[in-house]
């Protein structure tokens, strides 16, 4: 069977990319000269749960750009909506069909598009402005960095899902990329402030001083001398967020906000099915442990990526 | 006598903190001549680093440099200049070595990455040209297998190896005055030895000018020709290194003196000079060192000395300059009478 074929073809794929990064992890780790990279690299390995976690990511990613060749049927498609509706797990239908017979597995794999996309995108939104604004204030200091981080303080303090909910049920129906830029703009307090706490305590070190005082000029400090060394625990910040947006929007799309139907999303599958979970535990099932499982795994290379980047731990070697 | 390469004059750098302001640097005046090696000494606290640091201005708020101060490099005055002109200052005509090598450098990047930035920034450089300057700068300062050296990282050198990447740095575009900020106050006394030998055979070779801060008067006996002693933000004695060691004429500096192990002594407790530095937001009235003096009497408490000449150039910011007959008798400083510890 063809598909059959096609899966093995992403499983041989998924697998070569994941012994491509554990090359390059074990090069990096293992390079005769001692490089911050490298150092990082080491750490990381010595996390079994987070490189397990890593290579998961690598499956979940290969499976999900690849979605409409691995998807047995299109996922909306309602073959027939009475001989084939609210089927259970079967090998024609893994993980069973829908109420209205649309195949679940294949709205998952495509509900994991949406789920992460919106992920990522939000995440890459929120850091982007998170790190200009957290930068500037950081950077300015005095009167400028008061009133830009109490006003920080401000935004923090409202709860976003409510804002969400508010903003996202006044609007009505909106498509993906406004939902993107929605969570992605109220995403941004706390990775601003990380910055700006970076940026103050970077510019404080003495080597900044003294780049200073060989005459390097202010957007060479930001660049070269600040910002790479401020940047690690943003990296672990947006990890852990993009874990947290995939809940976010799950949780959006459960109340009928997020992504719309008959678009799939891990969170409205999830929705649908919870109307009927006694008699259709599967249509929940499914979207619920594939959230939990990207989530997990998201986090667990968040942590290990933490500790990786982490200057004042010390490691064995 | 030929104009002065460096002229501080009347260098006034406050903080704006919690508990005041903090006079740091109050009323610092000082020349620095061509070629010479000016000795900065004093405790912790007594203001001698940021009157290093503000010279090149790079006091950042709540730090400010009061108007009237003047800092003049061959006859300009430094403070005066607007922003992009003093950076330009900076690493080319006035560099400045700091004190932990551990800290001072960047950890991200290649020590020979970071020589190299400083050529390319003022030169204008290419990068192979500058990476070239910056290993031949690495071999000037000692460094073995130089090539090799450039392409590691900071933490990879020991302490000894990091401070004469600092040196390098600094020195890489034969600035004509370098200030030295305790170059060697964290490094192994062996290593410490080296360091100044190598500051001064440079020294030599480029003709630049060093003005050296440092708490220890070891450093300033091998290194300098003159010395400036501080204590709470202002000159009080300014010597050459002979007539200073042959005769201090400050109580503060004999205290200091006093408090310096020497060859030869018998094994004996050091002297410790009693109490602590005043707090910069709070000096003292009269003589900011009444409290921790030996001779001090009641003109101190009432009157701020000025700078008495005692003649060869050797003056001193004390009231014995004109009652000497008191050096003879000496008593408990009235901070170990009112119980403050030594």
């Amino acid at each position: 069977m063809a598909l059959a074929v096609r899966w093995l073809l992403a499983a041989i794929l998924s697998a070569l990319l994941s012994l491509l990064l554990a090359r390059r992890l074990a090069r990096l780790a293992d390079a005769p000269m001692e490089t911050p990279a490298g150092r990082a690299a080491r750490r990381f390995r010595a996390n079994r749960g987070a490189v397990l976690a890593l290579h998961l990511l690598v499956a979940l990613v290969v499976v999900t750009v690849l979605a409409p060749a691995l998807a047995p049927h299109p996922p909306a498609a309602q073959p027939d909506i009475v001989a084939l509706k609210s089927l259970p797990p079967s090998l024609a239908h893994p993980f069973g069909t829908d109420q209205y017979s649309r195949d679940v597995l294949s709205r998952v794999l495509y509900g994991a598009r949406v789920s992460l996309a919106v992920a990522v995108l939000s995440v890459l939104v929120a850091i982007t402005l998170g790190v200009a604004y957290g930068g500037v204030a950081g950077l300015a200091g005095g009167r400028v960095d008061a009133v830009l981080m109490r006003l920080n303080d401000a935004l923090l303090s409202v709860p976003r899902v409510l804002l969400l909910i508010a903003v996202l049920a006044a609007l009505g129906r909106i498509d993906i990329e406004a939902l993107v830029l929605l969570v992605g703009v109220t995403g941004w307090f706390g990775v601003s402030r990380i910055v700006r706490a970076e940026v103050r305590s970077v510019g404080a070190t003495e080597f900044v001083t003294a780049a200073r005082a060989l005459g390097i000029g202010r957007r060479r400090l930001l660049v070269r001398h600040v910002l790479p060394n401020a940047l690690s625990p943003v990296i672990v910040a947006a990890t852990l967020a993009v874990g947290n947006v995939i809940v976010l929007e799950a949780g959006l799309s459960y109340l009928g906000i997020g992504v719309q139907p008959p678009q799939a999303s891990w969170g409205n599958i999830l929705q649908e099915g919870a109307a009927h979970i006694q008699a259709l535990w599967w249509m929940s099932l499914f979207p619920g442990l594939a959230i939990v499982a990207t989530v997990m795994a998201v986090n667990l290379v968040g942590d290990g990526l933490r500790d990786a980047l982490d200057p004042k731990q010390v490691d064995g070697r | 006598m030929t104009s002065p390469l460096l002229s501080v004059r009347d260098l006034r750098t406050t903080f704006r903190t919690g508990a005041g302001v903090a006079r740091a640097v109050d009323g610092v005046s000082f020349d620095v001549g061509r070629g010479e090696t000016l000795g900065i000494v004093g405790e912790s606290g007594c203001g001698k680093s940021v009157t290093g640091l503000s010279i090149l201005r790079l006091i950042q708020p709540p730090g400010r440099i009061e108007t009237g101060s003047r800092v003049e490099l061959d006859g300009r005055d430094l403070l005066a200049l607007d922003e992009e002109s003093m950076r330009k200052i900076r690493g080319n005509r006035v560099a400045m070595i700091f004190q932990e090598p551990m800290t001072a450098l960047n950890p991200v990047f290649t020590v020979g990455e970071q020589i190299a930035e400083v050529v390319r920034v003022h030169e204008r450089a290419g990068r192979r040209e500058a990476w070239a300057r910056a290993v031949a700068m690495l071999e000037t300062v000692g460094i073995p297998a130089p090539a090799q050296r450039a392409s590691e990282y900071p933490h990879q050198l020991s302490g000894g190896m990091r401070q004469r990447v600092m040196i390098a740095m600094a020195l890489v575009l034969e600035p004509a005055l370098v200030i030295a900020d305790e170059p060697t106050t964290a490094l192994d006394v062996t290593i410490q030895a080296q360091i100044l030998e190598l500051l001064a055979d440079l020294q030599r070779r480029l003709g630049s000018s060093i003005v050296m801060i440092t708490h220890d008067l070891g450093v300033i006996a091998e290194t300098a020709s003159r010395v400036v002693v501080m204590y709470a933000g202002e000159v009080v004695e300014e010597a050459t290194v002979a007539s200073l060691f042959a005769e201090a004429h400050h109580p503060y500096t004999e205290g200091l003196l006093r408090a310096m192990p020497r060859v030869g002594q018998a094994r004996e407790r050091l002297a410790t000079i009693p109490g602590t530095v005043p707090p910069p937001t709070a000096w003292p009235s009269g003589c900011r060192f009444h409290d921790r003096c030996p001779y001090a009497w009641e003109r101190c408490v009432a009157e701020h000395p000025p700078l008495y000449r005692i003649g060869g150039g050797h003056v001193s910011r004390c009231h014995l300059a004109e009652e000497p007959a008191r050096r003879a008798s000496p008593h408990e400083p009235w901070a170990v009478a009112r119980g403050v510890g030594a």
